[in-house]
């Protein structure tokens, strides 16, 4: 049944197809004879450019002695506002008369000379000892006020001097206070002082030594003004066990003068 | 008036040959004993400049009056000390004179005098130099005594591949084994009053603590605990032991009394081991941990609180506390791991800032060190090229300089005496 019904549509459509065909040929050839009836219109009908025809339009030239040109207005001179006169420029500066260059030959020039030789000034020898200071409360004859010191040693910012106011002691052993000096000045650590507050200034500790080389009695004696120095001072003694055994009796008595300068 | 150039700068002392008074024949061996471990026991002191032999006048002074002390302290010989005396042998005795003269006080320069009697041998002359020597640098330190006549015990490695504990002098001359159990007997510590040796050997329950005497030279007994026991260390008062024992199941570190009774646990983290007292305190105990991984330094006091980490990383082991209490030194591989630079090297710690500074480099494996007595000198174990049987034991001061070998291959774990 199918089938059927697809042959009639062909059928149809074959008859449909058949009419239309004609019609669109004339169509076609009719829009062809107009386009070319056109084009032979304008082509044949019309003038050709640059034809020979002897009124076309062309443009007519005569020649004049001067072209009017508009009239130049007067300058107005009375303005204020506005002038075309220039007006006086101001007075260069006066020129200033430079000075000509010193010539070579115009400075004197001095016949070499040895410099004579002047002897160096010995400089005063830094005391190698603090100088003790007189201490105006007491009696000038005081003997530790005078007394040198047993040993100085050069410490790290200054000088370290040990005094021992039993000078027999002192000159009889003196191989200990060495001993003391050596061990004092490797326990006393400049770090912790203020180079700007202590420098110039001295601490002076005061301790004893017992028979077994330990510190007792271990005192501030003089201030120094800094109280970092005086700390240093007396932690320098303070780190010491012991000094090893006196080498006579009982006690002795210590001072120590920390001397502060910086390098 | 005496002016030093400051503190670093050492005593310069001469030490002349000592006069022999007898034609003894014999006195001439027992004379050049004597003179050699002198000066070597003054230099290698490490507070001394010694004067060269070859600066020192030819005359050789044999008592005070026979010194001419200006000749000694002028220059080429510019001594500070000069340690001169005599020496006898008759009758088969060894008396020896010793004097020490203060060569810049020309008014009193007698610092003291000393006389030894001994028999007459070389081993009786080396000590009577020790104990000169240690008179000498006793007097002349400010109160810090001479280590001359301290020992250091340490692990000999035998023949037959057992490891036994031995006995030497400071300087390394005089060893000998002390133990002979046949197996590995390591990490001796003597006790601070020279009777007893604590060590760890291995027997059939595994690393247990021994004991030693060396008043009754035998072994004395110990209990024995679970678990493996080893590094013991005496306590400064000699009344307690600290130890690392695994007999809880992890290593911890353990104190009891010298009889091993009373033991108590310290820490509880596990991995704790090589303890170490302050002996100048006793409260303060030192360790090797690896809690956190490596093994790392720590210090804690002495009832186990207050635990402190003191080394930021590598590998740390073996410390070992100054007597001065201020430092520890220890074994330390800073950059520990496969290709890493560097190696196992001793270093010291300030324990109070945890500053250090490195004492050994590029001379190999460095390993156990200890203090000696007075704190100037320190002897480690040393292998040249890494192979366990080529360690030998070194000294040197504690800055690390002066550095030499006190034994041969073969010793290893050394531990300075006390006194």
């Amino acid at each position: 049944m199918s089938t059927t019904v697809i042959q009639h549509r062909n059928i149809a459509t074959e008859e449909r197809f058949g009419g239309g065909m004609g019609l669109s040929i004339t169509l076609h050839l009719l829009v062809v004879a107009g386009v070319g009836a056109a084009a032979w219109t304008g082509l044949m009908l019309h003038d050709r450019w640059g034809g020979p025809e002897a009124n076309a339009g062309a443009i007519q030239a005569s020649m004049v002695s001067a072209i009017p040109l508009p009239q130049k207005a007067a300058p107005v001179e009375k303005s204020v506002l506005a002038t075309e006169n220039a007006s006086e420029a101001p007075a260069p500066p006066p020129k200033v008369e430079t000075q000509p260059p010193p010539r070579p030959t115009d400075i004197e020039v001095k016949a070499k000379t040895q410099p004579a030789k002047i002897a160096p000034i010995p400089a005063p020898a830094p005391p190698k000892h603090p100088q003790p200071t007189p201490d105006t409360t007491k009696a000038a004859s005081g003997e530790v006020a005078t007394q040198l010191p047993m040993s100085v040693t050069q410490v790290k910012n200054g000088t370290a001097s040990l005094t021992v106011p039993d000078r027999v002691y002192g000159a009889r052993y003196a191989y200990y206070f060495g001993i003391i000096g050596r061990k004092v000045a490797q326990s006393y650590f400049t770090d912790g002082i203020s180079a700007i507050a202590s420098n110039g200034k001295s601490a002076v500790v005061v301790f004893d030594i017992e028979r077994d080389g330990t510190v007792q009695n271990l005192r501030l004696y003089q201030r120094s003004g800094s109280p970092t120095l005086d700390a240093a001072a007396m932690a320098a003694i303070q780190r010491i066990d012991t000094f090893g055994n006196l080498p006579a009796g009982d006690h002795i008595t210590i001072e120590y003068k920390f001397d502060f300068h910086t390098q | 008036m005496e002016i030093n150039k400051g503190a670093a700068d050492k005593i310069r002392v001469a030490a002349a040959d000592f006069k022999p008074l007898s034609a003894d024949p014999q006195a001439s061996s027992e004379k050049r004993v004597f003179d050699t471990t002198l000066f070597s026991d003054l230099s290698s002191a490490g507070i001394f400049d010694m004067v060269s032999k070859s600066m020192q006048p030819t005359a050789t002074p044999g008592s005070q009056q026979e010194i001419s002390i200006a000749q000694w302290a002028s220059a080429p010989t510019s001594a500070s000390m000069v340690a001169f005396g005599n020496l006898n042998v008759s009758a088969g005795k060894l008396v020896v004179n010793g004097f020490l003269d203060d060569a810049k006080n020309a008014q009193y320069p007698l610092i003291f005098t000393k006389m030894y009697t001994d028999e007459a041998t070389d081993d009786a002359a080396r000590q009577v130099a020790h104990r000169f020597a240690d008179e000498i640098i006793f007097r002349l330190s400010g109160g810090v005594p001479g280590i001359a006549e301290s020992k250091i015990y340490y692990v000999r490695l035998m023949g037959d591949g057992v490891k036994e504990i031995a006995e030497m002098d400071f300087d390394g001359a005089n060893q000998h084994i002390l133990t002979h159990l046949g197996t590995d007997a390591i990490s001796p510590r003597v006790s601070p009053d020279n009777s007893r040796i604590a060590f760890s050997a291995l027997s059939r329950d595994g690393f247990q603590i021994k004991m030693y005497s060396l008043l009754l030279n035998r072994p004395v007994a110990f209990p024995t605990a679970g678990g493996s026991n080893i590094s013991p260390a005496w306590g400064p008062g000699g009344s307690q032991l600290a130890f690392s024992s695994s007999r809880l199941g992890r290593n911890d570190i353990w104190v009891s009394d010298p009889q091993g009774a009373m033991a108590r646990r310290l820490t509880s983290f596990g991995f704790d081991s090589s303890p170490t007292w302050n002996p100048k305190t006793g409260s303060q105990i030192g360790f090797i941990s690896g809690r956190t991984g490596l093994p790392q330094l720590y210090t804690m006091d002495s009832d186990g609180s207050g635990v402190t980490r003191m080394t930021d990383g590598g590998y740390a082991s073996s410390p070992s506390w100054s007597p001065n209490g201020q430092f520890i030194a220890f074994a330390w591989d800073r950059k520990y791991g496969p290709g890493a630079p560097g190696g196992q090297d001793i270093y010291v710690m300030e324990v109070a800032t945890k500053r250090w500074i490195q004492l050994t480099n590029g001379i190999g494996r460095c390993d156990f060190p200890t203090w000696s007595p007075d704190g100037r000198h320190i002897a480690f174990a040393n292998s040249p090229d890494g192979r366990a049987n080529h360690t030998r034991i070194m000294g040197m001061l504690a800055d690390g300089t002066d550095r030499k070998a006190l034994t041969g291959a073969g010793a290893d774990m050394p531990n300075w005496s006390w006194k």
